[in-house]
């Protein structure tokens, strides 16, 4: 009965102090929702308001009618029409994208070729991702023009494709983002939260204290870090209600599996927290040590960048972060419906993790001064 | 040494020979010998930076000593340290409390800490909240209270759990003199129920108020003994006065060199 003592008095203990300080609770509680929404909603790489002009040529129908359509479609705004140098509206900002058609206009052109008509368009690509998006939309929104309204199938290609588009059918950046900083919030409140939690008793005195009592090293070390995972856990359903009913992020795995997957997370970053703590000495220490792990790990973990794309030696760092993992985890069971495969490869990875970090902790925690 | 024939071989004593401590660049323990004798109060005085709270702490084996022993008996027996680490608590000089969790919430955690059964607690803490007229305050966080009031519940959390050994730090160091004497009254009540206390202080003062007295200087000792009789053996009125002459007899030599 002695070690639920001690533990259940420094689940207390700590409790006590992290909600009863307003800049705490705000820390735990606020922030994470407000980061949520912050983070889902300005990272996005939806392109929307694009300005939209042509140059006019006379009696161009077929222009007219692509342009029309190209506003109906939500992602164009207009700019102003004009028969100045197109290349001088993107220039000096008046437009972001162009279109010019040949001298004799869209609609002659198509006419005379047999469907087979020029129509050059102009995009500012000093945004590369705003640039692809827009061609991308003339181009969905040629075809459809050329199709539905004029009738005519485009003939050069043999194959036509046919593309469903799974698991995210409108291409929204939320729902590919807001998984990714669900786990990165998890990571960071829980890594911070620890990594001060000793260190803090080591800068106020109370750790002298602590190891002149009876009490043991892992039971010291257990009821130092058991607050901070009830506490990690207890923003999972905050952060996943953000996710749910504010940004309409599919949950189509089991809740079981995402809370399971949650906590062998939430125990491996506190045991990295926990590290962190028993290596520096003062909170400020510890508060840069957390951040000498965050920046790397959220910038390698997939969440903005494709690990795909990163060259081997960044790719295998990744691969030792374990954000990354759960990362993976959640979108897997989010927006796919979990995959056990998936799920059980990168758990038993986290365990891995988790049981090596807490070996070193206890083998590195001193229960005296020096 | 002389600890096999103790006045009072009833409960914990413990004898150090020759401890050295290298702290950094200094020598905080210089081959300090002492015996403190079982159910006796005892003083550990001297100047700041004379090595009190690193010959606590190594008593308490929080830091390992370059050099030297440290003996624990108990009832006249040698006892690992182990075996007693339960029954020993330790009071630190520093702030050692959570300045936002308050008198009550401070009992509740140490009593945890230590696993004391609930029954045993009960009594113990309404006993020291009545003794040290803390009762009215249970609610006041820690970090709101005098000094006074702070040492007092310090010494509350270190005697929850009733030890054999108790280990003070500077327990009045910036403490008003009122406090002071309800601190010392509080001490006075444990002395009574035979545990070996050891108090360091930089007040010489409180030195005539222990049963033994160990004057440290530099990390080794100057003078022990009951404080009366290492007082009248001086010829000096009171412990500044002994200080200053033993302090001048082991410089002496020094000065002349330098």
């Amino acid at each position: 009965m002695r070690l639920n003592a001690t533990l259940l008095g420094f689940v207390k203990k700590e409790f006590a102090q992290a909600l009863r300080d307003p800049k705490m609770r705000m820390l735990l509680f606020v922030a994470p929702v407000m980061q949520m929404t912050l983070f889902g909603v300005a990272i996005s790489s939806d392109v929307k308001n694009v300005r939209l002009t042509y140059h006019p040529r006379p009696n161009d129908t077929v222009l007219q009618h692509v342009y029309e359509r190209a506003l109906s479609s939500g992602w164009f705004v207009p700019a102003q029409v004009t028969t100045t140098d197109p290349f001088e509206q993107i220039k000096n900002g008046e437009a972001d994208a162009v279109l010019v058609p040949p001298p004799e206009g869209l609609t002659q052109s198509i006419g005379q070729g047999e469907g087979s008509g020029q129509l050059q368009l102009l995009i500012n690509a000093s945004n590369v991702l705003r640039a692809q998006s827009t061609e991308s939309y003339i181009k969905s929104i040629m075809a459809e023009v050329l199709k539905t309204d004029l009738h005519l199938l485009p003939t050069s290609s043999a194959i036509q494709f046919e593309m469903r588009i799974l698991y995210n059918p409108t291409s929204r950046t939320a729902i590919f983002m807001v998984p990714g900083v669900m786990s990165m919030l998890i990571c960071l409140i829980t890594i911070l939260l620890t990594s001060m939690s000793i260190s803090r008793e080591k800068e106020t005195g109370t750790f002298e204290m602590l190891v002149s009592a009876p009490t043991k090293p892992w039971e010291l070390i257990l009821g130092k870090t058991l607050p901070y995972i009830i506490l990690g856990m207890s923003n999972v359903p905050l952060i996943l209600g953000v996710a749910v009913f504010a940004f309409g992020i599919p949950m189509k795995g089991s809740l079981l599996v995402l809370f399971f997957s949650a906590f062998i997370f939430v125990c491996t970053t506190v045991a990295i927290g926990t590290l962190i703590s028993i290596l520096t000495r003062t909170q400020q220490q510890s508060m840069m040590g957390g951040f000498l792990f965050l920046f790397p790990a959220i910038q390698l973990s997939g969440l903005t960048f494709p690990l795909e794309n990163m060259p081997p030696l960044m790719k295998a760092v990744a691969y030792l972060n374990p954000l990354t993992y759960f990362l993976e985890m959640l979108r897997n069971i989010m927006l796919k419906g979990g995959d056990w495969k998936v799920i059980g490869s990168h758990l038993f990875v986290l365990l891995l993790m988790g049981t090596a970090l807490t070996v070193t902790s206890f083998k590195l925690f001193k229960t005296n001064l020096s | 040494m002389n600890h096999q024939n103790l006045p009072h071989p009833q409960g914990v004593g413990i004898a150090v020979q020759d401890l050295k401590k290298r702290l950094g660049p200094n020598q905080a323990l210089d081959g300090v010998t002492l015996n403190f004798q079982a159910g006796l109060m005892h003083g550990l005085i001297g100047p700041e930076g004379a090595g009190k709270t690193t010959l606590l702490r190594t008593l308490l084996q929080l830091l390992k000593p370059n050099s030297g022993t440290i003996l624990y008996e108990d009832e006249g027996k040698a006892t690992p340290f182990t075996d007693l680490r339960p029954s020993i608590a330790y009071m630190p000089q520093q702030q050692s409390l959570y300045a936002d969790l308050s008198i009550g919430e401070h009992l509740e955690f140490f009593k945890e800490l230590y696993s004391i059964p609930e029954a045993e607690y009960q009594q113990k803490s309404e006993e020291l909240l009545k003794i040290t007229r803390l009762d009215k305050f249970i609610d006041r966080p820690a970090g709101n209270l005098s000094g006074g009031m702070y040492k007092k519940l310090g010494l509350m959390c270190s005697l929850l759990r009733s030890p054999r050994v108790l280990l003070l730090d500077e327990p009045t160091n910036g403490v008003d003199p009122i406090s002071r004497r309800e601190f010392w009254d509080l001490l006075y009540r444990l002395a009574d129920q035979k545990i070996l206390i050891i108090i360091a202080t930089a007040y010489l003062d409180e030195a005539e108020r222990c049963a033994q007295v160990h004057l440290i200087e530099s990390g080794r000792t100057l003078a022990e003994g009951e404080p009366r009789e290492l007082l009248k053996l001086e010829g000096v009125p009171n412990f500044d006065a002994l200080f200053i002459a033993r302090s001048k007899r082991k410089e002496g030599p020094h000065a002349t060199h330098t």
